[in-house]
């Protein structure tokens, strides 16, 4: 008996001693994250995860710089010229790029690849939608025809569900750009697996929902990264995020909450990185009388935008800002927290008065029981019933199931909600989205165009057609004001992002389009 | 009963069993008031009709309920799960990638379950009201009480973090790279593949989620074995085996134990079926790509295919462990065999 007690303590002892003697001399990158992952296929895949990857993998014909999204650089697309009626877009190609498995990079591929994305009617096809044909010139041209003037067009190109992939390649793993690839493409499960494309790794493999594995490009004509190998190991769990970094099992944390960064703060092996976010968290109040009952008048409207106490917020989410208006804080042009709304209670009892509230109202906060990216959202919830109680609205706090609650928003009969936006086009054209007519004002909170002033449409329809820089500023200033004043969202939070590294990873920057450029990465040695 | 009439009753009552859990979860999954569009088609693609079309058409969502149900259960039968709307590959495939995961750490956390609720159980029904049974008491209360989650997270950062004793989340380091499949489970594996340094690694990272699901299961035998053991230990033919002169752990093992075994394979089996399917939280916390994570994954963004393929899973197991504990019941009471 005692002999055989300490057979086993010898094996765990001789065990518990082997563990971490497994040396690597391969330079490897783990990436502690939440994996989204619905396709790393570019033409079905549109999440974050999948951007990262892309941008990893692939390249897109116009890309935006390393830092953020402020300009368009040429890529893949060397150069472009825009025709007079402004609805054709001709781009020559940078013969340069070679596709992972050695072939050039011609006007075929460039096609395949926008109309599959187009015709596939996968998670990103959407952005596709407005082309309304591309053919290839010659090997080394391409033109884009638009049905309308568009001057964001070039910019949505820059999203990476534009990758270009290998015709050849993706066409013998059952890949079409046929009008009919919504049922006959089969490189979904292909592209899943294996990417086909110019950027400096290559996909080795996707376990999903557990780790993503890429290697270098052994065909990349560019400067090789630094990194051998990516590895981006789901953990959905913050906490455990917090733990494998401390311990040094990963080099870098992308999902921490506000309050785990803050007890990162003196770590001597932690760096963070702190820069604005991608998400602008909003009350959203329903035009149409019969869903919002007193949050349809506009009066009142404003009254809630009065009656918020940003400060309040600011203190609950260390290193966040106040969103100036409901554009997103890093698109140019867009308000900054110097023009923010600030808290004015009186004027806010007033004008709830005016509308015929003197003693306020009661009514239901719809939003989901949800922590999004790191901000428990009850807790905002909570801050919001307080501030509103002040001026009399009695706020019941109602969250739903994520998916339950998105369904009665996204159909528009939530009538006072909190939710958050992030924007799909890097550009000042995305806030359209909440003018009457647009997505978020229209089809979920029934702000629609016979319901808005004459104004705000000419506004947008004028600046929708716009290409002049200064001009386009001007209007997109005038929109944001009439938001201020009159629009039916009252922004109050906009969270920073914070990633949390080991101090030896150099070069790290958050992107509001692909996340995260793993090959400009690297690790200090010294 | 000769054992194979046993045997093939028990099996045949799995059959309807089975069918009936598909009904259940089908209705379940369908009377959930959220659309599967809106938890995997992003908010942009909500206007554009042919997108949405194309997802129903694909995952079959556009046919009626029962058409549904009658086209899952066609293909079920053809060993057929269906494809994840999630993560895009079949349910069966995904349940082999995750399945093995799950069962190397519940086979550990039962394990140590045994181990330790079992031995604490018998040291307190023997010596009763002494200090151990004090002490196996409160640890019964306090393992059975406290969340499991904070026992994880309070062991990761100590064990792992401050004092590095253990190895942290995931089944390997996350550099090393898994051994060559054949089981799936990491340890047999690396043993196979002679990759002792890997054994060692998943060994490393396996002990402390595994003694964390272990130690909740243990206070539940312990409780058990201690009241089973306690009932066994009046009989009569205990005190008529002691007057024989036999040496009491001849008492306490051969007669009092084996005849106390009966309720402990009961919680035993019902504890292994549970660990497989219920430790959710603890593949969370330590990045245990396991078939509890998916189920909540499956669960959250409406993947039909993999909730149904999961319940089915799920189910099985509970129908197979209560089915082993039946065989057992067969071997350890003897009434069974002529009731």
């Amino acid at each position: 008996m005692r002999k055989s007690v300490m057979f086993v303590l010898a094996v765990a002892v001789v065990l518990l001693a082997g563990f971490g003697a497994a040396a690597q001399d391969e330079k490897v990158l783990v990436i502690g994250h939440t994996e989204q992952t619905d396709f790393y296929d570019p033409a079905n895949g549109f999440t974050g995860t999948t951007s990262m990857v892309r941008r990893a993998t692939y390249d897109t014909l116009v890309t935006f710089p390393d830092e953020d999204a402020s300009e368009i650089l040429p890529s893949i697309g060397a150069s472009w010229a825009i025709s007079d009626d402004g609805l054709s877009y001709t781009f020559t190609l940078d013969d340069s790029f070679r596709f992972n498995n050695g072939d050039s990079v011609t006007a075929d591929d460039v096609v395949f690849s926008i109309q599959r994305l187009k015709y596939v009617n996968g998670n990103p096809s959407f952005l596709a939608a407005g082309i309304d044909s591309i053919v290839a010139n010659d090997d080394g041209t391409v033109t884009f025809t638009l049905p309308e003037v568009r001057p964001t067009f070039v910019t949505e190109l820059a999203n990476t569900a534009f990758s270009i992939t290998n015709a050849e390649v993706v066409r013998a793993n059952g890949g079409t750009d046929g009008m009919d690839a919504a049922e006959t493409d089969g490189a979904a499960e292909y592209l899943n697996q294996n990417s086909a494309g110019t950027g400096p790794y290559q996909l080795e493999s996707w376990a999903p929902q557990d780790e993503t594995v890429l290697v270098r490009n052994p065909n990349y004509p560019g400067e090789a990264p630094y990194f051998d190998r990516i590895l981006i190991v789901n953990i959905p769990e913050a906490a455990t995020q917090k733990a494998a970094l401390e311990s040094g099992q990963i080099d870098i944390a992308t999902d921490l909450s506000p309050d785990q960064i803050a007890e990162l703060e003196g770590n001597p092996d932690v760096n963070i990185w702190r820069g604005p976010g991608q998400w602008n968290h909003f009350l959203i109040m329903n035009a149409d009388p019969e869903i919002g009952g007193p949050v349809s008048d506009p009066k009142v409207w404003l009254a809630v935008r009065l009656a918020l106490d940003y400060e309040g917020y600011l203190q609950l989410w260390p290193g966040s800002v106040t969103p100036g208006s409901v554009m997103n804080y890093f698109l140019a042009g867009a308000f900054q927290e110097d023009r923010a709304m600030s808290r004015d209670l009186d004027r806010s009892r007033a004008l709830l008065a005016e509308a015929g509230y003197p003693d306020g109202f009661d009514i239901d906060l719809k939003y989901p029981d949800w922590n999004a990216f790191g901000i428990d959202m009850n807790i905002n919830a909570q801050k919001v019933q307080a501030d509103l109680a002040e001026v009399g609205i009695n706020v019941n706090l109602a969250p739903g199931e994520f998916s339950i609650a998105l369904e009665e928003y996204r159909l528009g009969n939530a009538g006072f909600g909190y939710w958050l936006w992030g924007p799909d086009i890097n550009d000042p054209v995305d806030v359209l989205a909440f003018v009457p007519g647009g997505k978020v004002a229209t089809e979920r909170l029934r702000f629609t165009e016979e319901r808005a002033p004459a104004e705000i449409l000419e506004l947008r329809d004028a600046v929708k057609k716009e290409s002049d820089p200064m001009r386009r500023a001007e209007l997109f200033e005038q929109i944001q004001v009439w938001l201020q004043e009159s629009g039916n969202f009252a922004p109050f939070l906009y969270p920073p992002t914070q990633t949390a590294l080991g101090t030896d990873i150099v070069g790290y920057n958050w992107h509001p389009q692909w996340v995260m450029d793993v090959a400009i990465i690297s690790r200090d040695e010294m | 009963m000769p054992l194979q009439v046993f045997f093939l009753r028990r099996v045949l009552l799995t059959i309807p069993l089975l069918i009936g859990i598909t009904l259940v979860s089908f209705v379940i999954a369908n009377a959930v008031p959220s659309d599967p569009v809106s938890a995997n088609i992003p908010q942009n693609a909500f206007d554009n009709e042919e997108i949405i079309a194309a997802f129903r058409a694909k995952w079959g969502l556009d046919k009626p309920p029962h058409e549904q149900y009658l086209t899952y259960l066609g293909n079920l039968l053809r060993g057929d799960l269906g494809t994840s709307i999630k993560t895009s590959k079949p349910v069966l495939e995904d349940i082999r990638q995750f399945l093995p995961a799950t069962i190397e750490l519940a086979s550990f956390g039962i394990l140590i379950g045994m181990a330790l609720g079992i031995g604490t159980g018998i040291v307190a029904a023997v010596w009763r009201n002494s200090i151990a049974d004090y002490l196996t008491r409160s640890y019964v209360v306090i393992g059975v009480s406290f969340p499991i989650f904070v026992l994880a997270l309070i062991g990761l950062n100590l064990l792992h973090v401050q004092w590095g004793i253990v190895a942290g989340p995931g089944r390997l380091d996350f550099i090393i790279r898994d051994p060559p499949n054949v089981t799936g489970l990491f340890m047999v594996d690396a043993a196979l593949a002679g990759q002792w340094d890997k054994f060692a690694n998943a060994f490393s990272h396996i002990i402390l989620p595994a003694f964390v699901l272990g130690s909740y299961v243990a206070g539940i035998i312990a409780r058990i074995t201690r009241s089973s053991m306690l009932e066994v230990l009046g009989m009569d033919y205990i005190r008529t085996a002691r007057s024989h002169g036999l040496r009491e752990r001849r008492v306490v093992i051969r007669h009092a134990l084996s005849n106390a075994m009966i309720p402990i394979v009961t919680v035993i089996g019902l504890s292994t079926a549970n660990l497989m399917t219920g430790a959710v939280l603890i593949e969370s916390i330590f990045a245990w790509p396991g078939i509890g994570r998916y189920a909540f994954r499956a669960a959250t963004s409406q993947d039909f295919p993999a909730i149904m393929g999961v319940s089915i899973l799920i189910a099985s197991i509970y129908v197979m462990v209560n089915f082993l504990v039946d065989i057992l019941y067969y071997f350890l009471d003897p009434r069974i065999r002529v009731a």
